[in-house]
């Protein structure tokens, strides 16, 4: 793990669940797996509060154990998952995209608590929902039941690991951690559960309905009482599902720029088609024909299976290289090529980087080096018709910059020199590694500046916050208008501004976060799929 | 009667006539003649007085004296060429020899023998439309030292004489700009040494450049948006987005924006330019040969595209185009914190 990951690791840990767990994530990650009295005597903390800190992390999938021989549990921390908690916002986004609300709020709770049953998590999401609908009107556990079936079906969801029901009772003292298995057919299964009942509102204390919780209250009670049907079954998100889905939405989007919105269309159908088929890491999809295709189109696009097929024979022929013709049983079949595409999308990143950071004439000689692999430096100065002291120049800059290597062929046994050839050349999958170690280094950045920005303000937060509960109180005990307006005041126009401002920067940097992590999704996805081919 | 001997007196033993003889059989073979043709011609004559009256010629600078695979040749000089070195000594013809001769890259199998008894290695003339076809670079000052082995000085002198008697010029290259290469007054010197189209006293042309350069995108945009609009069958929409390099090189011609004259090629590495731009993209289709603008059976077609993905996330953060990013960490000098980029950023 280099240095900048463990940084924005311990930033993260330390946003999310605080200092101690922070303490004991980030010693596990740079440490590598550890047993229990390890971790605490390193790190200083009670046994008891590791425990506890271990608990959290193991909770929401960042730690994972195993049993060593001699009975040893060790812990380990995965660090790409700790990374993966910048990315709730566009995950949970997605789903309000594809389900609206209700699969908006299933997903949020299942990432914010790590491991839900079904039934707490339709519970708490009806809870949720009723709050925000008007009075009177409450949310069917059925509908977001509905919804949960349908998140597992696409697989957006899918069952956590669980201890092995054992048909014969072990004889032997149990094992010092349990073994977790999940059957791969058991992964998107929904139990029948029958979930009857409404989301309730969460009243504070209300004159009117004063009368009715204290008669329900009893019914609560024995409510909780009643064992969970679904003990034992715990559900999490899938995130490899939802990067499957990103990786469809930047290659759809990628061929809307270079070709027209139907070919897009046509590659979102085929995406789709073959979202469950096709593993995530597999080099192209499974072959659709044609007709398959066709069928498949989405209602609103009535075009004719000619002008269709024309559209396939394009995207074939198509320089991009993203479809490609497999074949011409059933009207010609065709695949798309994912690994094709994610190396297409990660160079582009780096030619935008490279454009924004040194201007366009710098670009214009990064893609000819890119496109002639090897190059000679006169040759550079005569293809991208750049004089020749600015195209030095810029060749240079590029080569301290990392973007560049040289690759010495030598003319003579003693490598003088004066009788090499020097090529340029540009190794992408190196270039990108460059490139995401800078990202995660400004992602550190970013959060530390939010938090500087917030810790400034410290004190004038805290005060509105105060002036805040102060009206939210009087409000409740029916304060006169007067009186509101004066506390109202306490705030000052000035600080009224400021309080705007910081507002308005922690959003701005927050933003600038998730579009960093989109540059991070797309250079971790082609790092993954070419070291995968290797 | 007492017998006189008469020694028959071959009716042309005078050396002039002899030398006319020569001459004229030089002016029947134009190629050259061998020493076995002269004495086959004119078996009469001994050898020696035909040495004279080659000697003769030679020094008078009318004939040539070339070696090759059979011997000795001797060759009529081009009188119009003897007449221009009326006044310069030995010396300067052999420079000027040497220039004539790497004006000529193709190598035959003559060999220069020159005058005076010096040897030339050079090679030499083959036929004259040959040279003019053939990329001419001139020959640098210090090879001309090394093929005639005469002083730094010395040449020099010879030089400045032949360029005010405007029988050689001087060319500065591109390549080097220091470095001066000698050629014949009246040839055109190649593109590798003048830069072709894009140098003009050996400066490169950058605002040309880009201005044929956003010219050509124009078009090709243009192009491509037309193609859009027309809203037919999406084949057709594509193939009549595309344009030949041949239109696009009609195109700028028609414009008139370039004072030099533009060949294909030279379109061809602007659009070339485009593509490594990430501007335009280029397919090349098999066109039968008698098409307009077809080269040995293809064409490249070239059509304006849009870049594939916005520009990416990592550098809309300030982080992401800083040029001291190294340099920052907390609680150092430049820091997260305490970064004015951000600051400025922040207050867009």
């Amino acid at each position: 793990m280099t240095q900048a990951e463990i940084k924005l690791c311990s930033l993260l840990l330390q946003e999310h669940f605080g200092e101690i767990v922070e303490k004991i994530g980030v010693r596990l990650i740079r440490t590598g797996s550890q047993p229990l009295r390890v971790i605490a005597h390193d790190t200083g903390t009670s046994l008891d509060q590791v425990k506890k800190a271990l608990c959290v992390l193991a909770q929401h999938n960042l730690v994972s154990y195993q049993v060593h021989k001699r009975g040893v549990v060790e812990y380990e921390a995965q660090c790409s998952r700790v990374l993966r908690m910048l990315r709730y916002p566009r995950y949970i986004y997605t789903t309000k995209t594809l389900y609206s609300d209700t699969g908006e709020l299933i997903v949020e709770e299942l990432l914010l608590n790590g491991k839900l049953t079904m039934s707490a998590v339709v519970k708490k999401v009806a809870d949720r929902l009723t709050e925000t609908m008007e009075d009177g009107k409450t949310m069917d556990y059925a509908e977001v039941s509905n919804t949960f079936v349908r998140l597992a079906d696409t697989h957006f969801v899918q069952r956590c690991p669980s201890v092995p029901t054992t048909e014969n009772s072990d004889p032997g003292p149990p094992p010092p951690a349990p073994t977790l298995v999940i059957n791969e057919k058991d992964m998107y299964l929904v139990p029948k559960l029958s979930l009857i009942g409404k989301g309730k509102r969460r009243r504070s204390s209300d004159e009117d309905a004063a009368g009715e919780p204290k008669a329900k209250r009893p019914k609560y009670t024995t409510d909780n009482k009643e064992p969970i049907p679904d003990d034992g079954i715990y559900w999490q998100a899938n995130l490899d599902r939802f990067h499957q889905h990103f990786r469809d939405q930047a290659i759809v989007s990628a061929v809307a720029n270079r070709m027209d919105q139907t070919s897009s269309e046509i590659v979102r159908t085929m995406l789709r088609m073959s979202e469950i088929t096709t593993s995530s890491s597999a080099p192209f999809t499974q072959p659709l024909s044609s007709n398959e295709i066709f069928r498949s189109l989405p209602v609103g696009y009535n075009i004719s299976k000619q002008v269709l097929d024309q559209y396939l024979t394009l995207l074939a022929d198509d320089p991009l290289e993203f479809v490609g013709k497999s074949g011409d049983s059933g009207g010609g079949m065709y695949v798309i090529n994912l690994h094709k595409a994610l190396a297409s999308l990660a160079t582009a990143t780096l030619e935008s980087v490279v454009q924004e950071r040194f201007g366009s004439r710098c670009a214009r000689i990064f893609r000819l080096v890119l496109e002639k692999k090897h190059i000679e430096q006169k040759q550079v100065e005569d293809f991208a018709m750049i004089p020749a002291k600015e195209a030095k120049d810029m060749l240079y800059k590029m080569l301290s910059e990392n973007f560049m290597s040289l690759q010495e062929i030598p003319k003579t046994p003693d490598h003088a020199p004066s009788r090499t050839f020097y090529l340029y050349t540009v190794n992408i999958l190196s270039a990108a590694r460059m490139l995401l170690h800078r990202c995660y280094k400004s992602i550190a950045n970013l959060i530390e500046r939010r938090q500087f920005e917030t810790k400034e303000n410290k004190r004038l937060l805290e005060k509105s916050q105060r002036v805040e509960a102060i009206i939210a109180s009087m409000q409740a005990t029916g304060a006169e208008e007067a009186q509101l307006q004066e506390i109202e005041e306490m705030i000052t126009a000035p600080e009224r501004q400021q309080l705007e401002t910081l507002k308005r920067n922690v959003n701005k940097l927050d933003a600038s976060e998730i579009q960093v992590d989109e540059t991070i999704f797309l250079l971790e996805s082609y790092i993954e799929c070419t070291m995968k081919r290797q | 009667m007492a017998e006189v001997k008469v020694k028959v007196q071959p009716p042309d033993a005078d050396p002039v006539e002899i030398e006319n003889r020569i001459i004229e059989l030089c002016h029947q073979f134009p190629h050259g003649i061998t020493d076995q043709v002269i004495q086959n011609e004119m078996p009469h004559i001994e050898a020696q007085q035909r040495a004279v009256a080659i000697n003769r010629l030679l020094s008078m600078g009318q004939l040539d004296l070339l070696r090759s695979n059979t011997g000795l040749l001797y060759r009529i000089k081009d009188s119009q060429n003897a007449g221009k070195m009326k006044g310069s000594d030995n010396q300067e013809k052999l420079v000027y020899q040497i220039i004539e001769d790497a004006g000529n890259k193709v190598g035959t199998e003559f060999h220069h023998v020159g005058q005076a008894g010096l040897k030339l290695l050079s090679s030499g003339d083959p036929p004259a439309s040959a040279s003019l076809s053939a990329g001419i670079t001139g020959i640098w000052s210090r090879d001309i030292r090394y093929k005639s082995n005469l002083p730094l000085t010395e040449i020099n002198k010879i030089l400045k004489n032949l360029e005010s008697k405007k029988l050689i010029k001087a060319v500065k290259s591109v390549a080097a700009s220091k470095k001066k290469v000698y050629m014949l007054y009246n040839l055109q010197p190649d593109r590798s040494v003048t830069g072709g189209a894009w140098y003009s006293d050996q400066d490169f042309e950058s605002e040309f450049v880009e201005v044929l350069n956003q010219q050509c995108f124009k078009f090709l945009q243009s192009k491509a948006e037309t193609a859009r609009e027309s809203k037919q069958n999406p084949m057709i929409q594509r193939n009549s987005s595309f344009a030949s390099s041949h239109e696009v090189w009609k195109y700028i011609c028609e414009l008139g924006i370039s004072k030099v004259e533009l060949s294909m090629e030279d379109i061809e590495t602007i659009l070339n330019t485009l593509i490594y731009d990430g501007k335009v993209e280029m397919t090349i289709i098999a066109a039968k040969e008698g098409t307009v603008g077809s080269v040995d059976g293809h064409m490249k077609l070239y059509r304006a595209v849009n870049p594939i993905i916005p520009p990416t996330g990592l550098v809309r953060a300030p982080c992401g185009l800083c040029p001291v990013f190294d340099d920052c960490h907390e609680g150092g000098e430049i820091s997260p914190s305490n970064c004015i980029y951000m600051t400025e950023w922040l207050e867009f």
